[in-house]
């Protein structure tokens, strides 16, 4: 898990010369260390500060644009994904998604994901190969209320499949948006229809929205010069 | 910095609290609901951490929650810390995060059905 993430640090661009930043970096010290932001971005597994309350896994915020103009192909979007931080409770949470636009503002092809730690938010991910997501398109003007009620859903377990939740992404996109929520095991039925019950209840969905399963390996194999993560890919 | 934040008196969650269900009517009537409410620490099948929205949208007041984040990538457009970084200017002093969006958010929550979690 570990060596995974770390690998990923290594071809993920930019600001990350310090890994060995002090090893018990809480949240303590961080008003002398903020200015020098870029310095601190990637750390080790990150734990609940004192009297927060801690989440049943950390989470790992990350962010994508498609450049426009080149081609799009699995590297290109390994070297777009950039991460923002990862969190081990409610508060932390809140402090990164407080200074986070909301995707709704977002302008060109970007997405925000939102994995445990330790899942880069990929097909080819050992947590998401035999895997899918639900996916559910929405016209302009909703996607940020769905994802901050998708991912406090996420956050705050109530999906109830175990270990099964890999993470969640929003994508902005021309004329609509899309959230989806991708799992392990695309051939547990009852675990998606599980998923699928939650997602309506907890984005109140109305009983004729379209929500659609897609299997990872689907995903590839339609996805030819399109763009690997793209919802609607 | 953390010692000083005088944390929220943080004791929403009942850790136990006994539920009888003698009837199959008092279960609940969907998979992520625990009988007599949300907030239970230990489900069946093990001990989860389950929060609620509701408990998780009233974290997001506590001091704890509002000092900004350590290591914050600069992303223009897309991180924009509040506090004036050397080169912060949100794009014409529009404030843009989701910071800005939290007071209407939570206030007019409530008459938005479309958005309320329990129905």
């Amino acid at each position: 898990m570990n060596n995974k993430f770390d690998a990923l640090k290594d071809d993920d661009s930019g600001d990350h010369d310090q890994e060995q930043g002090s090893p018990k970096d809480n949240e303590k010290e961080k008003s002398e260390e903020e200015d020098k932001d870029q310095s601190i971005t990637k750390k080790k597994m990150v734990v609940p500060g004192p009297g927060e309350h801690p989440l049943q896994y950390n989470y790992t915020f990350w962010y994508s644009r498609r450049t426009p103009g080149r081609p799009a192909s699995t590297q290109s979007y390994e070297q777009n994904i950039k991460q923002i931080g990862s969190f081990a409770s409610v508060e932390q949470f809140w402090r990164f998604y407080s200074h986070m636009i909301r995707p709704g503002d977002l302008t060109g092809h970007s997405d925000f994901h939102l994995f445990k730690e330790g899942i880069k938010p990929m097909w080819e991910d050992d947590a998401n190969k035999m895997g899918g997501k639900w996916i559910i398109r929405l016209r302009k003007g909703l996607a940020s209320r769905c994802w901050e009620n998708l991912i406090l859903a996420m956050l705050g377990e109530q999906f109830m499949v175990g270990e099964e939740i890999c993470g969640a992404v929003v994508s902005v996109r021309f004329q609509e948006d899309i959230i989806s929520i991708w799992n392990k095991t695309a051939s547990d039925q009852a675990t998606t229809a599980r998923i699928r019950d939650t997602l309506r209840r907890v984005l109140n969905l109305p009983p004729n929205t379209i929500m659609e399963y897609k299997t990872h390996t689907d995903s590839i194999k339609y996805s030819l010069g399109r763009l690997p993560w793209a919802g609607e890919c | 910095m953390s010692t000083d934040c005088q944390k929220t008196t943080a004791k929403a969650i009942p850790s136990t609290r006994r539920v009888t269900v003698n009837d199959a009517d008092h279960m609940p009537h969907d998979y992520s609901t625990t009988p007599g409410g949300t907030l239970f620490s230990t489900t069946p099948g093990g001990t989860r951490i389950i929060y609620d929205r509701k408990f998780l949208l009233a974290c997001r007041s506590s001091p704890l929650a509002r000092t900004p984040p350590r290591g914050l990538p600069t992303i223009p457009g897309v991180t924009s810390p509040p506090t004036k970084e050397p080169d912060g200017k949100t794009l014409n002093g529009e404030i843009l995060n989701n910071n800005s969006a939290a007071a209407p958010n939570s206030s007019n929550a409530g008459d938005d059905s479309q958005f309320e979690m329990d129905i």
